[in-house]
């Protein structure tokens, strides 16, 4: 069988590829649905941008720098960009905070407890956020037990919903999963030998953290930071239920403008400019990880 | 085997003069697994001591211990007369070199030496110094800001040696620091390391498998087994008067044979005699340095038996040519003995098949007796 198949194996016509064109055959199914799914739209969005509202949600045709001059050239709107990253920066630090110690316990772990951590850390992802965000109003409002342990305590209870602080809360637990598996794909450099060798050296462990843990999982640490900024910016339903109509973010205010007031074009614009947020994000981890390198 | 549980509180030790490290009963136990059983062991101060065994022998554990990255189960450790069991690590003063090197991979060559210094907050200045010195010890000063993934692996264990010699530790610590180099490194390191060490007068503890550089390197081999000590002291006498088959097997090459001692001196092993040193009774072992045997042709002459000579009768089976040596595997009654001599220009290949004696001297004979 083998010396028959081995004798016909000429005969049948090759596709004579190469690696080159191998890789581009390979990569072409998703370079189309890329470039008709996500760059055509955007290219849309662009040309939106431009565009001219009319009242009533029309849109017409034009040339014009109107919706991009106007919020510029508007308080609310450049206070609601400044909030917007400034909750996203303070979300992505939270975040990173709080997961940090999680990351660096799992990756020291091994085996079976490794793995079953791992699901841990991962099963939040299976419930949608929406049902997560419902979850904080519940432990977050004003008769939640959050709330009324704190005030049983004797202090004058905090506001930690329908505001910026419930929007950090609950944005900061929902991206955990993110920043942990982060972090975790970036600690490859942390060797324990290392960690010895500088507890060795006179390292007490506070130092060692400082000067040797830290330094080694800086990839992670900016990987995870990207991507949790970048879904912090994004973000619109936790933002929206959490923040109660009184926290004013970008994602909330494309929603509002595209589906409430019908003003296309500005929605555009703001969709726009998040998307610039994130080439700024993109080139400010390219130059970290240069740095670290 | 009694065992001392650890005692702190009282840091100061009767001081037994020139004794700088001392393990005493120490021991590691991973449930039920013993890693290190009751090991008592005095290093004298500017000693090179090496702990040599096969992988699991507990020689590892033993070094990790000492610098305090495992925590004993039981047993003391004292260093110049200072109980430091119960020490962390970072004031234990110890420079530890491993067998990764375990550099600082985000660090330069000179800020990887200086930071031992750094965390002994010394002047600027003094570490500037130091760090040059260091590096002019192992000859490293032109390579001072390359990062360690720039340089070779000899290169990469000479920084981790300056790394851990700068801080001018109490005890040197080498586990296996030369396990991950090649053959030609490895002797001029084995020569270099030593060289440091005996001008710093420094002590050493030298954890390794490979019995050539426990011999050639160290003061004192401390043969390790089973997490228990074996054998301690000289390489000669390590070598030459292993106390165990054990220690005759693992340090050094030998042809091993059973027989029977008959009390006088005498021992039958198959349907030959030989004889051995001392009168040993019961089953014994017999273990042979095969470059203390030589290889004669039957016939030829030199095969009388000679006052003080055994010898042995067998058919050549194989002959190995490895370039300094040459190894004659003769087979005896059907077990097999190895007979090196030094390679003359590769002459004194023999017909393999032929008929030949092999001669010995008694006093070459090593007998253990058989417990069992």
């Amino acid at each position: 069988m083998t010396a028959i198949a081995a004798s016909m194996a000429p005969a049948t016509p090759r596709l004579a590829l190469g690696r080159t064109g191998t890789a581009i055959a390979l990569l072409l199914p998703i370079a189309v649905i890329n470039a008709i799914g996500f760059i055509l739209p955007v290219l849309n969005l662009l040309r939106m941008s431009f565009n001219e509202a009319l009242a009533g949600g029309g849109v017409r045709e034009a040339f014009t720098l109107a919706n991009w001059t106007g919020l510029f050239g508007d308080t609310f709107y450049v206070e609601l960009i400044v909030n917007s990253i400034t909750v996203s920066l303070g979300i992505t630090l939270a975040t990173l905070v709080v997961s940090y110690p999680i990351a660096l316990y799992l990756h020291r772990s091994s085996g079976r407890w490794r793995t079953f951590l791992t699901v841990l850390v991962i099963s939040p992802l299976l419930t949608s956020a929406v049902v997560r965000t419902y979850g904080w109003i519940a432990l977050l409002a004003e008769q939640g037990p959050i709330v009324s342990t704190i005030a049983a305590m004797g202090f004058s209870p905090p506001r930690l919903m329908f505001n910026t602080t419930g929007v950090i809360i609950g944005l900061t637990e929902i991206l955990m999963p993110y920043m942990i598996l982060s972090l975790l794909a970036g600690f490859g450099r942390l060797d324990p030998r290392v960690e010895e060798a500088a507890m060795t050296l006179g390292a007490p462990p506070a130092k060692t953290f400082w000067r040797v843990i830290l330094p080694l999982t800086l990839p992670g640490i900016a990987l995870g930071c990207l991507l949790c900024f970048v879904l912090a910016v994004s973000s619109f339903i936790t933002p929206k239920l959490l923040g109660g109509g009184r926290v004013f973010l970008l994602a909330t205010e494309i929603y509002d403008q595209a589906i409430v007031t019908l003003n296309w074009p500005l929605a555009a614009t703001l969709s726009m400019l998040v998307l610039i947020i994130f080439g700024a994000a993109l080139g400010a981890y390219a130059r970290v990880l240069r740095a670290i390198d | 085997m009694m065992h001392q549980t650890i005692r702190s509180g009282s840091p100061t030790v009767p001081d037994d003069r020139g004794v700088h490290l001392r393990l005493d009963g120490l021991s590691k136990r991973y449930g039920d697994a013993v890693a290190v059983a009751g090991l008592d062991l005095a290093v004298p101060k500017g000693e090179l001591v090496a702990l040599l065994g096969p992988s699991g022998c507990g020689k590892t554990t033993t070094l990790r211990m000492v610098a305090g990255l495992i925590k004993p189960t039981d047993g003391r450790i004292v260093v110049g007369g200072h109980d430091i069991t119960l020490m962390p690590p970072y004031r234990r003063d110890m420079g530890l070199v491993f067998q990764s090197y375990a550099l600082f991979p985000h660090m330069s060559v000179a800020k990887n030496v200086a930071f031992g210094l750094e965390m002994r907050s010394l002047p600027k200045a003094e570490i500037e110094r130091r760090v040059k010195e260091a590096l002019a010890m192992v000859r490293l000063e032109a390579l001072a800001e390359r990062k360690p993934r720039e340089l070779s692996g000899g290169q990469q264990q000479r920084v981790a040696l300056a790394r851990a010699l700068v801080i001018r530790p109490s005890i040197l610590l080498l586990d296996e620091p030369l396990s991950n180099l090649d053959a030609k490194l490895r002797d001029e390191m084995r020569n270099e390391i030593r060289d440091i060490q005996q001008s710093l007068g420094i002590t050493a503890v030298f954890v390794t498998h490979d019995q050539v550089e426990a011999l050639s390197m160290c003061d004192k081999v401390v043969v390790m087994r089973g997490g228990k000590l074996e054998q301690v002291g000289t390489p000669v006498d390590v070598y030459e008067h292993p106390t165990t088959p054990f220690v005759a097997s693992f340090v050094g090459r030998t042809n091993r044979l059973e027989g029977k001692a008959h009390g006088d001196g005498r021992v039958t092993i198959g349907s030959s005699e030989i004889r051995v040193p001392g009168r040993p009774g019961g089953m014994v072992e017999i273990m042979i340095r095969p470059h203390r045997m030589k290889l004669v042709e039957t016939g030829s002459g030199e095969d009388v038996a000679a006052e003080g000579m055994n010898r042995a009768a067998g058919r050549l089976s194989r002959v190995t040519f490895i370039g300094d040596l040459l190894q004659y595997h003769v087979d005896v009654d059907g077990t097999e003995i190895v007979v090196e001599a030094a390679s003359d220009h590769g002459r004194g290949f023999r017909t393999v098949g032929s008929t030949v004696t092999v001669l010995w001297r008694v006093e070459d004979t090593m007998v253990f007796g058989r417990s069992a």
